[in-house]
């Protein structure tokens, strides 16, 4: 399991001739957090959360300032070489593969850096551009690869040392819509397979679709943890309920009213009347029965739940924490 | 030893790859050498040709003998100078994020840099060096105290330069600008290490900073023992201090690792660019 404890990164200010340098950054601050095998973990968090330092800590690429982070036990700072066999960190982008080599000698390449047995690394290279559906092009130099082929190559990198922990930083990120759902796959069955991720991304519904267990930082600090569902019911945030009636019915906005929730009338682009409604609980089956007995006729009736968007968009600025569990 | 040489491999693949690119490379791998050296011939000639100077530099009475004491030099620098390249082509793995990529595997740092420098100068200097020695052979201007002296001068070519190579890479960790290589180490260096001119034609001083870049022994040892029929004996301290010099840049470079991925873990230098 990774384990982070009070996790603190701070970047010092940039040096400047004759004059004196200026605070430094503190990126995550106090940061707590488990990351289990066998499961898909997410971090959540707007621009500047401090997601990507942290998965760079967790990476080894950068040092703790304070706390502590262990994998399997093992400190990051003390077993940083270790560690890196363990662990590997695919990044959204094109970036982190070579142009002018070829997608399969990309996978050598990193391969023999990682010391991947000669016996395995053949077998395993063939499997992981099976796997990224670059097997017709694993001849191909990169360099004439497209974005999303450059990006399915840097995931099979991300691979070739079958990590037991897998940190993924908006993996999905300017992938088209089918490879990205079966990037999804991918990283359901390693966890599956045990294991272990971590996965930032800006696509929430990837995030509610594999996560069991999300926690959602804001300047660094954790503002909540907990499952997408708990999380998004935590925060009490409302539904929203859009009624369009055929035609107006005067007895229907006192009975709307009667049902004590917030709500707008408007018309839509029909001239017909409309009802948005916002309240805590799902209303739907209330407000349709009030309108009917009004007299009204619904042509058209949606519920918006809340989603997790709107759980950490409303989180972000919100201080204080917030216990979903 | 065998994950070190896999890093070796994979690295001479990477160099492979990026130096042969395309095909015109092997036309300027050996043009550009020769045409340096053609320019250099032509300019030290007048200089030769001024009242005294084959007394000072008896060289200068024998073209065939000063040509090859200069291709030497063009040789030995040809090997140096494809490490500043190396160096700066290191830095540009930053930019395209391969850096970070390889510092987040377990390999070794150390050998991460010897194998880059190594693979850059093997791909790099081989054709010219060929030549180098084919000509040297025709014209009948090599001179060799025995057949083993061939070797010395290899080594005392090759070693110093992969030390010099990784060293370089190494300053990188801390710079994300690598022009200064160029600045620093091109022209000054042809100058500074006695390529175009016999280093006692050089004041005290240049001579001096000259000691410090292993390019200036190194092609001590090279003309000595490929042009005057020096052995092991004759070229003993220049030897020595190569190895020292060698070691102390390769100890550098350990520190500098060291403490170069240390300030990038502190700071987040790696993914700058």
């Amino acid at each position: 399991m990774i384990v982070t404890h009070e996790l603190r990164k701070s970047f010092p200010a940039q040096r400047k001739l004759f004059r004196p340098a200026g605070p430094a950054t503190d990126a995550v601050d106090g940061l707590s957090l488990s990351i289990p095998p066998g499961a898909v973990t997410g971090l959540l968090g707007l621009n500047g959360a401090g997601k990507t330092t942290t998965i760079k800590v967790l990476a080894t690429l950068l040092r703790p300032t304070s706390g502590s982070v262990t994998v399997d036990g093992l400190d990051v700072v003390d077993h940083a070489r270790e560690i890196r066999r363990r662990i590997n960190l695919i990044a959204g982008g094109e970036r982190m593969v070579y142009a002018r080599l070829t997608g399969r000698e990309n996978l050598w390449y990193f391969g023999q850096l990682y010391d991947v047995p000669r016996a395995v690394l053949g077998t395993r290279i063939d499997e992981l551009l099976e796997l990224v559906g670059l097997t017709d092009a694993a001849g191909t130099l990169v360099e004439r690869y497209s974005r999303g082929m450059r990006q399915r190559l840097s995931i099979a990198r991300g691979l070739i040392n079958a990590p037991a922990y897998l940190l993924l930083d908006e993996p999905t990120l300017g992938l088209d819509a089918p490879i990205a759902r079966d990037l999804r796959a991918v990283v359901a069955n390693l966890a599956r397979d045990g294991v272990g991720v971590l996965l930032t991304s800006h696509y929430l519904a990837e995030v509610e679709q594999l996560c069991g267990h999300v926690y959602v930082v804001d300047h660094g600090r954790l503002v909540a943890e907990g499952s997408p569902t708990a999380l998004t019911a935590g925060t009490r945030l409302p539904h929203t309920v859009e009624l369009t009636l055929a035609e107006h019915a005067p007895a229907v906005s006192a009975a709307v009213a009667a049902l004590g929730a917030e709500f707008e009338v408007g018309v839509d682009t029909e001239e017909r009347p409309t009802f948005l409604l916002r309240s805590p609980e799902d209303l739907a089956g209330e407000l349709a029965t009030a309108v009917v007995r009004a007299g009204g006729a619904i042509v058209r009736l949606e519920v918006n739940p809340p989603t997790l968007e709107d759980a950490i968009l409303a989180m972000a600025g919100t201080p204080t924490s917030v216990a979903a569990r | 030893m065998r994950a070190a040489l896999r890093v070796f491999a994979a690295e001479g693949l990477k160099q492979h790859r990026r130096i042969f690119g395309s095909k015109l490379v092997v036309f300027s791998m050996l043009l550009w050498p020769v045409l340096t050296l053609a320019t250099t011939y032509y300019t030290v000639l007048p200089v030769t040709e001024a009242p005294g100077a084959a007394e000072r530099w008896p060289l200068v009475a024998q073209p065939g003998r000063l040509l090859a004491f200069l291709a030497a030099g063009a040789l030995a620098y040809t090997f140096f100078f494809s490490l500043v390249q190396s160096a700066w082509h290191f830095s540009w793995e930053r930019i395209s994020g391969t850096l970070e990529a390889m510092f987040l595997t377990p390999a070794s740092r150390m050998a991460l840099v010897l194998a880059n420098g190594s693979s850059a100068l093997v791909q790099n200097a081989w054709l010219f060096g060929c030549f180098g020695l084919a000509a040297a052979v025709a014209t009948g201007t090599l001179h060799l105290a025995h057949p083993g002296m061939l070797a010395v001068a290899a080594l005392a070519l090759l070693v110093p330069a992969v030390a010099w190579g990784a060293f370089l890479n190494s300053l990188l960790m801390f710079s994300r600008d690598s022009a200064f290589l160029y600045t620093l180490l091109d022209d000054p260096l042809w100058f500074i290490a006695g390529v175009r001119l016999p280093l006692f034609a050089l004041p005290v001083w240049i001579k001096a900073i000259g000691l410090v870049f292993p390019l200036t022994t190194s092609l001590v040892v090279l003309r000595g023992a490929l042009l005057d029929g020096k052995d092991v004996g004759d070229l003993a301290g220049h030897l020595t201090f190569l190895a020292v010099l060698s070691a102390v840049l390769l100890g550098a470079t350990a520190l500098l690792l060291r403490v170069g991925e240390r300030h990038a873990q502190r700071t987040g230098s790696l993914q700058l660019f």
